[in-house]
């Protein structure tokens, strides 16, 4: 039960992640700071403004996006076709976001509100909160599914992946397209950190696990593939719940790890291979 | 004399070190293949070391100012690191206004060790070497603790120990006492008798709390190690069903299989030791309302603030602490704790208690002594008793198995007992209610009302 649950919030985080590699070509290391981005603003907007953790995910979603869109428009842009540049400055981003947040919030770890309260008594006893966090991954993910394949928008964004020249004759600018998706990925990294928080808690480094989690569910999937990286979080999201439960809780980060190595050499093309090819 | 000599050397250590520096950045810049710059930074490396190992503080002991460096865990962001730099201020702040230690001023240097070894082995060496200090406190994770053993005996100079509680260090004491007599924990009593008083508390409060079963659950750090040990050979000759000991990765986010097991277990508690993941285990606890009570060693719920930082979710848990803003554990306590609220405006946690004990009675100490020599401070230290904050302080002597820890007495008469609280709302805001040792306690335990 606990392997469903968490491997939906794992699947929200490697779309926005596999979004930006699929469209752009741009490995982003900075996408596990919007994920903590997230957790923080619904932490400073519950607890110095004393609002509702509603208001607060309103802060988790607006304020990773802006971050994530300004990182894009203010700094990736400008080097985005040198893959070494790319990977130092999302890098050094997401260290400096730990560090302001360390700085700001102290090194504690913080807790943020459920977004609702109360269990649901089946199965021995399950958090709503649980539940509602795995309800709403789905719903974003859907949404997104909609959006890419339904909407102008979403088929442009998928147009400028499969080719931006091509995209750029019919009249889309691959611009524009590149920064949509670094917006919806920074939303969907920051409800991510809302959600993360809300069910444990809120601390400067907690990004730097999903980030890495996010690496092996985009390889395994297909890199690029929104369904492979869905099915991938839930191979991931399954065997790390089943270390932890049945092996030693040491173990946990390392079996995703293992995945990753082992699927860069027998298929290194994933699952689902690449669905946006050039 | 010898002191301005040992400084004079200092600044030549640290001037060269600086030339030094400049070489390497002018080498880098010049060099065309790796290997000339390796060899430059390699070369310049062992000649600063070689510099400045020196020993330390000599035989005649520091004069002029009187120098306390401190060794804190990100004093600005940390209330661990907080409590154990500000409380050393506070403390320098009443030596000077009587006057001193033997007549000179006091200062006090703080440097932060933010957890790691190799910070903690450096800032250590800046203290001492640097700005040869009288003495050392503080450090509060026992890795950084064990790295700095070496430098220790190096330098010659006492070190308070005020936060980290492995034992390993003060069985190096035991093991060649002669190199390691430099080192003393004032506190907290060593994870052995941490994990010895979670024994005795079991042993007097549990039929009564009605924990006739419980959990065991340590987090995977140095300081657990001894605590696990004794909990595990001792706890259930107490009568206690001890129903698994689990030792849990330090890097766990997410209890929920854990809780599960612990929950198909049946056992009545969680019995814990958690320094470094305690927030985590307490906040999916109390939000998923798990069917089982939960206590024991949780260091973050010895904060006072930390009942709002967690929004209430550390209600009805219990800890162990040193102190607590409101026990009278001595008739120091509560003054110290007021007066550290007044200067920083919070509370402070155990390591603050425990860091003004330590520099009071190493002035104390010096100023029966009449010396600042390192020896002389040492075997002041040895016979003294000292009423501090946090109980009689008292160290171990050469022979005994933990040489130069603080004393662990379960009557708290000739050492130090920590106490027990559990966290209970009174009039809508969290309260850090003691609830054992009898003679300090200032309620008793609740029962969490989900159970």
């Amino acid at each position: 039960m606990n392997a469903v649950m968490i491997s939906a919030l794992y699947a929200l985080v490697a779309i926005g992640f596999t979004l930006i590699f699929g469209v752009g070509g741009v490995l982003n290391l900075a996408h596990g700071a919007s994920i903590t981005i997230g957790a923080y603003a619904a932490y400073y907007v519950t607890s110095a403004f004393g609002l509702n953790v509603w208001f607060g995910a309103i802060g988790a979603l607006v304020v990773p996006a802006a971050f994530s869109a300004l990182l894009y428009a203010g700094v990736i842009r400008y080097v985005e076709d040198d893959p070494i540049t790319v990977m130092i400055m999302t890098l050094v981003t997401s260290i400096a976001i730990e560090e302001l947040v360390k700085v700001q919030f102290g090194t504690q770890s913080l807790a943020v509100p459920s977004l609702v309260s109360g269990q649901f008594h089946v199965l021995g006893g399950i958090q709503v909160n649980r539940v509602l966090v795995f309800a709403l991954s789905w719903v974003l993910i859907g949404l997104l599914f909609a959006v890419v394949n339904y909407t102008r928008t979403g088929k442009a964004i998928l147009a400028t992946s499969m080719t931006a020249k091509g995209a750029a004759l019919v009249g889309i600018e691959s611009d524009r397209m590149y920064l949509y998706t670094w917006i919806l990925a920074g939303a969907f990294a920051g409800l991510a950190g809302l959600f993360l928080a809300s069910l444990r808690t809120a601390d400067p480094v907690m990004g730097r696990t999903p980030l890495v989690l996010s690496f092996s569910i985009v390889v395994l999937g297909g890199i690029g593939s929104i369904r492979g990286s869905v099915i991938g979080a839930y191979i991931i999201g399954f065997l790390e719940t089943f270390t932890q439960s049945y092996g030693s809780s040491s173990l946990t980060g390392l079996a995703s790890l293992v995945v990753l190595v082992l699927i860069l050499l027998v298929k290194p093309e994933g699952l689902f291979g690449r669905e946006f090819t050039e | 004399m010898v002191n301005e000599d040992s400084q004079s050397g200092n600044s030549d250590c640290s001037g060269s070190e600086s030339g030094e520096k400049r070489n390497i950045v002018s080498n880098l810049r010049r060099a065309s293949d790796r290997r000339t710059v390796l060899k430059a930074t390699g070369l310049a490396g062992l000649t600063a070391t070689a510099g400045c190992l020196g020993g330390g503080s000599g035989s005649s002991g520091p004069s002029g100012t009187f120098k306390i460096g401190v060794l804190a865990p990100e004093p600005e962001k940390n209330p661990i690191g907080a409590s154990i730099a500000n409380s050393a201020k506070l403390a320098r702040d009443e030596l000077n206004e009587n006057g001193g230690v033997l007549g000179n001023d006091v200062e006090v240097i703080v440097k932060d060790t933010k957890e790691k070894p190799g910070v903690g082995k450096d800032k250590y060496q800046d203290l001492t070497v640097g700005e040869n200090v009288d003495f050392t406190a503080g450090v509060f994770t026992s890795e950084v603790q064990l790295a700095l053993m070496d430098s220790i005996a190096e330098q010659e100079t006492v070190h308070m120990d005020t936060g980290a509680a492995t034992p390993e260090a003060s069985t190096m004491v035991k093991d060649d006492y002669d190199k390691y007599k430099y080192f003393f924990r004032t506190g907290p009593v060593n994870s052995h008798f941490l994990g010895q008083n979670m024994v005795d508390f079991a042993s007097q409060n549990f039929s009564e709390m009605g924990w006739d079963s419980v959990y065991v659950l340590v987090e995977d750090y140095a300081w657990t190690k001894p605590v696990q040990e004794v909990v595990k050979n001792k706890l259930s000759d107490q009568g206690v069903d001890v129903k698994n000991v689990k030792r849990y990765a330090a890097s766990t986010e997410d209890f929920s299989t854990i809780y599960d097991k612990i929950e198909n277990s049946g056992a009545d508690a969680a019995y814990v030791a958690m320094a470094h993941t305690g927030t985590p285990a307490i906040l999916q606890w109390a939000k998923q309302q798990r069917p089982f009570e939960f206590g024991g060693i949780h260091v973050p719920m010895q904060l006072p603030s930390y009942y709002s930082a967690v929004k209430g979710a550390c209600r009805y848990a219990v800890t162990q602490n040193s102190a607590t803003p409101t026990s009278e554990v001595t008739s120091k306590t509560v003054p110290y704790a007021n007066a550290y609220k007044k200067n920083y405006e919070k509370f402070p946690v155990y390591t603050g208690y425990i860091t003004y004990d330590a520099v009071h009675q190493y002035a104390q100490v010096a100023e029966d002594q009449d010396s600042r020599k390192a020896d002389d401070i040492i075997s002041g230290l040895e016979d003294s008793s000292f009423t501090g904050t946090a109980g009689t302080i008292r160290y171990y002597g050469k022979d005994e198995e933990y040489p130069h820890d603080v004393v662990y007495d379960k009557t708290g008469e000739n050492g130090v007992q920590p106490l027990w609280l559990q966290w209970q709302e009174k009039s809508g805001s969290g309260s850090q209610v003691a609830i054992f040792p009898d003679d300090i306690a200032t309620g008793s335990y609740k029962t969490p009302p989900w159970i």
